[in-house]
């Protein structure tokens, strides 16, 4: 996690962490330290947020940068911002830690330019499921003051969040830490040298200890660790074997929309959706005819395992899979599982490091012992080439 | 009287090296079973995880990937890749639960007609052992 020396500086928070968050963002725009934030808006009907670029001070005042809920996975919204290029103004993006990791793998795929954006993350306590919001945003709120109050997710908040250990500081330049603080402050923790030298910028000194803040999140995140167990083994038992498969995505009606809410899946037209994948109707009717019928449209199990190996080494359990589907099938908690296994393979965590390279632009000459020895000592015995 | 099961293995075979081998064995009037249907894909790396799945849903007992061995690979480091994305599909089948032993990579160069006429027959007989793959009943795909 954090090394030993280091230290963040301590903000009040009026009412809410948020406060403090909104008056650091004041801070950094009055001083012309940055040109322009990125945070989540509420929208007029009320039901959802939005993100918004914004660098005038008074629609600060209507920002919430920690939102209950999360409609647009943020790193879409930066990827919309840079995808041509870095710009050269300075943009302060304060987004939950998955929306984060997002960007960076999204950085790594050459999606996001992150030169002039400061990355800043704060201590999240899950999120709300989208739903769940839009049917009763006041309901939602006072579930999701409760959590960041306890730093645990309950039931409004999506089944991800509740498994995952990568809600605190990370990779980012700069960290909002509350959680586990018993004070109405928030701790501002630089992450990188493009964070530390913004905070010298803005008089801020980091002289506080993380000890005690690190106590807190270790306590919280020990409780994750345990359901994650528990989250897996009980989705392991529901996949079991090609009619688990069938049975979790049988109610599957192939809109797709898993894939357009993912912030990972960016290609401008995916294969699943490409004409390659159309099959000609004397195809399919031999098809039907070899197995007495077949399912259309057709290809549903293809495009979640196809999707599987596509994406899960850059899956970073953001659960927007989950939010987006119309039948409830619990995507997100199976891609999280899948992509676990697979990042695991490559010892690689998506998101977590920006200097990792992808597990699939590299690769070592000897390794994955295993792999390709499956038939009998079929290949020992051929003289090594190696 | 009952038809014998003949598995049908979806094989990926690079142009380079083991469809080369494959080519040999024949050549060389070596046996290997009916059961390998040989694609020929310019390198081992040319094989999307996609490629696996498709051919595992749609009914293939077993999918091979055969290419260069490490360090010989026509376009330098092709399969070192092919390698790294057939250890994903691998992954994910294990961590589905599906078959993973119907999938197989092998090094095979364009000299070693023998070994492809070995792998062919191992492989075959493994897969006879597996049985027929359950994707090729499934009416819900």
């Amino acid at each position: 996690m954090t090394d030993a020396s280091l230290q963040g500086a301590v903000l009040p928070a009026a009412k809410e962490p948020g406060d403090a968050v909104l008056d650091f963002l004041r801070l950094a725009i009055t001083k012309e330290v940055a040109d322009a934030v990125i945070l989540p808006m509420k929208v007029p009907s009320g039901d959802s947020y939005a993100w918004i670029l914004m660098n005038d001070l008074s629609l600060l005042d209507d920002a919430v940068p920690i939102a209950a809920t999360m409609a647009v996975q943020g790193a879409k919204a930066l990827r919309s911002l840079t995808r041509r290029g870095p710009g050269n103004l300075t943009v302060i993006a304060v987004m939950r830690p998955c929306e984060i990791r997002a960007a960076i793998e999204l950085t790594k795929l050459g999606q996001v330019h992150p030169d002039n954006l400061i990355l800043a993350t704060y201590d999240c306590p899950g999120a709300v499921q989208l739903q769940k919001y839009v049917d009763d945003p006041t309901g939602c709120e006072e579930h999701f003051a409760g959590m960041q109050q306890s730093g645990k997710p309950d039931d409004s908040a999506k089944p991800v969040c509740q498994i995952c250990e990568d809600f605190s500081l990370f990779d980012s330049d700069i960290h909002f830490g509350y959680l586990g603080l018993s004070e109405k402050e928030v701790l501002v923790i630089p992450g990188s040298s493009r964070g530390s030298e913004l905070l010298e910028k803005l008089g801020l000194t980091p002289a506080r200890d993380l000890e005690g803040w690190e106590k807190g999140i270790d306590q919280l995140k020990a409780d994750r660790v345990k359901a994650r167990e528990s989250a897996f083994e009980e989705t392991e038992g529901q996949l079991r074997g090609f009619d688990g498969l069938l049975s979790v995505f049988a109610n599957c009606i192939g809109c797709h929309n898993c894939q357009s809410a993912c912030p990972i899946c960016y290609c401008r037209l995916c294969y699943f959706d490409s004409e390659t994948a159309e099959q000609n109707p004397d195809a399919l009717i031999t098809t039907a005819s070899k197995r007495g019928g077949i399912s259309l449209p057709e290809d549903r199990i293809m495009f979640h395992t196809g999707r599987m190996a596509h994406m899960s080494l850059s899956c970073v359990s953001c659960g927007q899979c989950s939010d987006a589907c119309p039948v409830s099938i619990p995507v997100a908690g199976v891609f999280s599982f899948v992509a676990d296994r697979t990042q695991r393979t490559f010892e690689y965590v998506a998101g977590r490091n920006d200097g990792d390279p992808l597990p699939l632009r590299q690769f070592r000459k000897s390794e994955l012992p295993g792999v390709h020895e499956l038939v009998k000592d079929a290949d020992a015995e051929v003289p090594s080439h190696e | 009287m009952k038809k014998e099961f003949t598995p049908r293995i979806t094989s990926f075979l690079c142009k380079w090296c083991t469809y080369t081998g494959a080519d040999l064995a024949g050549t060389a009037r070596l046996q290997y079973p009916v059961s390998i249907i040989p694609i020929q894909v310019m390198c081992s790396s040319r094989v999307d995880p996609v490629f696996l799945i498709k051919a595992f849903l749609s009914g293939s007992d077993g999918v091979l990937i055969g290419g260069c061995h490490p360090g010989d690979c026509h376009y330098e480091t092709g399969n070192y890749h092919a390698r790294r994305r057939f250890a994903i599909v691998k992954s994910v089948f294990e961590s589905l639960g599906l078959e993973s032993d119907r999938l197989k990579l092998s090094w095979i160069s364009a000299s070693e007609g023998p070994k492809f006429a070995r792998v062919a027959n191992e492989y075959t007989e493994e897969i006879m052992k597996l049985g027929e793959n359950p994707t090729r009943k499934s009416i819900f795909l």
